[in-house]
């Protein structure tokens, strides 16, 4: 899909060209390309097009000669000394320097587009002038590449499998449509009938004209016989609107429910593929845009399923229903009526357009006003501190002016284009009277009153039609735009996944083993570098070391939430991507940072992951996370709403919620992520009693920055820049001397 | 070591700061040996000539030029084409279509180094800079200057009447 988007967005080659490829290797003494990026400014920064490639031991740098022939330039990696990028506004340099002193080896110069791609190759060699050899896997330089410029595309925009074209999305949504079919059969067949219905009237009214008036007044009727037939027809006539309108009632009935059903199929489909994602899915995308594709895309879609499919196809079939009939009726008159229909069409597609624009102006100054808002009512205290009251009124008053006299403009422009619309179908309509009269009065082709009424009825019911017609291109994008959201998230693949006959751990002994293991977020840069370790049940693990070390990916390997790119991640002996992920997780345990608590009672809250939970053990839980004192205080105990829209707690005690959550799991493995960090120092004691009493018999990993809170632990590891730097007891690594646990230690030390 | 002001033209102002760049576009700063650094503008939309920053490579600052003019000429020269690379942003001459797809707004322009597409989110808009010119930051982070919009042709103007007030 990257080299796809590459292609249809970017426009610049979705991978490096295959012949110049094979000259590069050629000149690289036939080593394969391990990574490549496009430099795409030259030295003038004019937009270029140069390639950066990495081989084993090898840069080549191909540029074009003034003849446009490719040059390839070759650098040994040995003679590379450093790598500095320059980051810049738009033009970044990367250069690889070789003697202090000399000028640098080879210098490139590259748009933001390409900056993943030369941090990449930027990655590889300073992993290497430290002495850390990063082996790319055979072949992956085409997708690294790919990915990486893809990236902002793809993140920015919903992208589905298949290229995403229009009509492919739609009938995809229309499959969601065959569990339906009868609902679906029953509700186009009313349609048709109310179509179909809707053409007698005219006729009748034109029949009645000329086969009954018109001969009774002329006395070629007797009245008797015309009395009894007008009241035949007016019969007719009440039963047609009475099918008609209980054709409209199944209709709206059976697609009003039956795209609700697809609506619902679509939102419990994409929440279960939402519960299944992995965590890298969920840092891709913002939240807001994930609830806002359940529903607000899905109701759109039921919106589009209920009317606007059956509206859109009963238009155009009542469009070249009626232009049949009137050319049916008089070919002449019909011609009037008919002919313009196309122009109509596209004046209001063209109408639309034309506001689009204006909509968008409208939507860019809407936004001014939002900014304003989102500005100063949460920041209201600087606002006030800094008696910038009058200058925001202004400011937003400024802005209120403005959208308004845009939105406006809008106004004017549809309050002008609809009456115009409407006087050109009126025009059309005078004009079919210009013409009929006088052949109603006995001059050219006879016309008889009846059918010059049917033909008047008709002409009414064009507006209807011609209005979807001319929306129809702004519904249908309306629609793929949500059907666009909605399967993006379907067409994404969760990318921890278990065997097909996963095991089953019963239960989990606790013992964790870390095998060499590296991990890459982005399959290329390492967070983790041969991590190995082997801890015994029960044992209590402190993590500790600079931010953005590995800690955190270090308990995410723990917990699965990604699988290592390299080594194994061993529970018990056993590489946990055999294990069963969902039956594992049960039997661990995780205390947050910011612990989240879901909108509830504080009782559903703690047996979250044991909804059958007595209250007597979620209360001994609750004593066990020093929580129970201040539930009790709370005026409505443990059936006080919390979360969103509830009851506020501090965080010390939705922390001690937490923990009686974790108690109650009673988990074999525990995780603890900077559970004290953020309470005074009376909170934390009581929370580190709690957490004191969880950690009893468990296997457990806490990160924490504040080391003196892991004095009680069995081993301490060092995770810097990926490694696992120290291992030992506190006073094992106080006693290494230069160490970094020793000098974090001593740092907390003097801040104290 | 302190960081070096250099806000006067005079002789003694000259003196006090030296810089040269390489071929690669690499700017040092002169002292016993030349000493890499990076150059910073602290108003880039504002006053770009003007208060830029010189950055060794941890990003300290070893001199902060309020005015270019107060350096010697050699100097000069090389601050100046330095900040022709760190000012770089693609200069828009023509905007030839704007489309929306789903999420993004899809932009086919003529820059003055070249014809470029890009995307930007359907709610970014540009942005006005002090001077009267539009920056438009794509999704990549790229930026896309168009420094005098109302003299642009007519079909880039109405293809912008949407995104600015011009």
């Amino acid at each position: 899909m990257d080299q796809e988007i590459i292609t249809r967005y970017i426009g610049q080659p979705a991978r490096l060209p295959r012949e110049l490829r094979a000259r590069i290797e050629h000149a690289c003494s036939g080593s394969s390309i391990q990574l490549y990026a496009l430099a795409d400014l030259d030295h003038t920064l004019r937009l270029s097009e140069s390639w950066l490639a990495l081989t084993a031991d090898h840069v080549a740098l191909a540029r074009r000669d003034e003849s446009g022939e490719w040059r390839v330039r070759v650098t040994n990696r040995g003679q590379i000394d450093g790598v500095q990028e320059t980051p810049a506004l738009s033009a970044h340099t990367l250069s690889l320097l070789g003697e202090p002193g000399d000028p640098p080896l080879l210098v490139v110069r590259y748009t933001h587009r390409q900056r993943g791609a030369f941090e990449n190759i930027r990655f590889v060699l300073d992993e290497a002038l430290n002495g850390r050899a990063v082996v790319a896997e055979d072949d992956v330089a085409d997708r690294v590449y790919a990915a990486a410029v893809a990236r902002p595309v793809r993140d920015a925009q919903a992208l589905v499998a298949g290229g995403g074209r229009q009509s492919r999305v739609i009938f995809r949504l229309l499959r969601y449509l065959l569990p339906y079919r009868r609902e679906l059969a029953l509700g186009l067949a009313a349609a048709s009938v109310i179509t179909l219905i809707s053409l007698a009237p005219p006729y009748i009214a034109g029949f009645l004209i000329d086969r009954v008036v018109r001969p009774a007044q002329d006395g070629a009727l007797p009245r008797g016989t015309a009395s009894h037939m007008a009241w035949i027809a007016i019969a007719a006539m009440a039963a047609l609107y009475l099918v008609r309108q209980l054709a409209a009632h199944i209709r709206l009935r059976y697609m009003a429910v039956l795209g609700e059903y697809v609506a619902r199929d679509l939102r419990s489909e994409l929440y279960e593929h939402i519960q299944r994602l992995s965590l890298s899915f969920f840092s891709r995308k913002k939240t807001g845009s994930l609830i806002t594709r359940v529903t607000a895309d899905t109701d759109r879609l039921w919106e589009f399923i209920a009317f606007g499919v059956v509206d859109v196809s009963l238009s155009l079939v009542m469009l070249i229903g009626l232009g049949g009939v009137l050319l049916t009726l008089d070919w002449r008159l019909g011609l009037i009526m008919t002919v313009p229909v196309p122009l109509l069409c596209w004046l209001i597609y063209w109408h639309g357009e034309s506001l689009n624009a204006s909509f968008i102006r409208a939507w860019r100054k809407w936004s001014r006003v939002t900014d304003v808002l989102s500005d100063t009512i949460p920041g209201i205290r600087v606002v006030k501190a800094f008696n910038q009251e009058q200058r925001e009124i202004e400011r937003f008053s400024e802005r209120n002016e403005d959208v308004t006299e845009q939105f406006n403009e809008v106004h004017r422009k549809w309050t002008t284009f609809w009456p115009l619309l409407m006087l050109a179908v009126h025009t059309t309509t005078v004009l079919v009277w210009a013409m009929a009269v006088p052949r109603l009065l006995g001059h050219g082709a006879v016309l008889s009153a009846g059918v010059f009424v049917s033909f008047l009825l008709y002409t009414t019911m064009f507006v209807a039609p011609i209005e979807v017609i001319g929306q129809m291109a702004r519904t249908i994008n309306r629609a793929t735009s949500s059907a666009h959201r909605v399967f993006e998230v379907l067409d994404s693949e969760p990318e921890v996944r278990d065997d097909a006959e996963p095991i089953r751990l019963e239960p989990v002994q606790g013992r964790v083993s870390f095998e060499n293991v590296t991990f890459a977020y982005d399959g290329v840069r390492q967070i983790l570098r041969g991590i190995t370790f082997d801890v015994v049940p029960g044992e209590l693990i402190g993590l500790v070391g600079p931010s953005g070390g590995g800690k955190s990916t270090v308990v995410n390997l723990i917990a699965r939430f990604y699988d290592p790119t390299g080594g194994a991640v061993r529970i018990d002996g056993i590489d946990l991507r055999h294990v069963d992920s969902g039956h594992y997780r049960e039997q661990i345990g995780m205390v947050l940072q910011d612990p989240y608590l879901f909108h509830g009672t504080v009782l559903e809250n703690i047996r979250y992951a044991m909804p059958q939970a007595t209250s007597g053990t979620v209360i001994a839980a609750a004593k066990a996370a020093n929580a129970h004192d201040f539930i009790c205080k709370l005026a409505q105990g443990y059936d006080t709403i919390v979360g969103e829209r509830g009851h506020t707690l501090s965080g010390g005690e939705r922390q001690r919620i937490s923990i009686a959550r974790a108690v109650l799991h009673d988990p074999r493995i525990l995780i603890l992520d900077e559970a004290t960090s953020s309470v005074d120092t009376e909170t934390e004691r009581q929370i580190q009693e709690a957490l004191d009493r969880l950690i009893a018999d468990r296997t457990v990993f806490a990160i924490a920055h504040r080391l003196s809170t892991l004095r009680r632990a069995s081993r301490l590891f060092v995770i810097e820049k990926g490694r696992l730097a120290e291992a030992g007891t506190h006073q094992e690594l106080l006693a290494v001397e230069g160490g970094i646990y020793k000098r974090l230690y001593e740092l907390q030390l003097q801040l104290v | 070591m302190a960081t070096l002001m250099i806000s006067e033209s005079s002789d003694e102002a000259r003196n006090e700061l030296s810089l040269q760049i390489d071929e690669s576009g690499q700017l040092f700063v002169v002292t016993d040996d030349a000493v890499p650094v990076r150059l910073r503008q602290c108003f880039p939309w504002s006053e770009p000539h003007r208060h830029l920053s010189l950055r060794d490579a941890s990003e300290r600052e070893i001199a902060l030029v309020d005015d270019p003019a107060a350096l010697d000429d050699r100097s000069r020269g090389a601050i100046e084409r330095a900040l022709a690379i760190a000012g770089f942003v693609l200069e828009v001459t023509r905007v030839l279509e704007i489309d929306e797809e789903v999420e993004i707004r899809q932009w086919s322009v003529e820059t003055a180094s070249g014809p470029r597409s890009f995307q930007t989110h359907l709610d970014d808009w540009p942005r006005v800079l002090p001077d009267g010119a539009l920056l438009i930051r794509d999704v990549a982070g790229d930026l896309y200057k168009l420094a005098a919009p109302n003299t642009l042709d007519r079909k880039t103007r109405d293809l912008l009447w949407a995104f600015v007030d011009l």
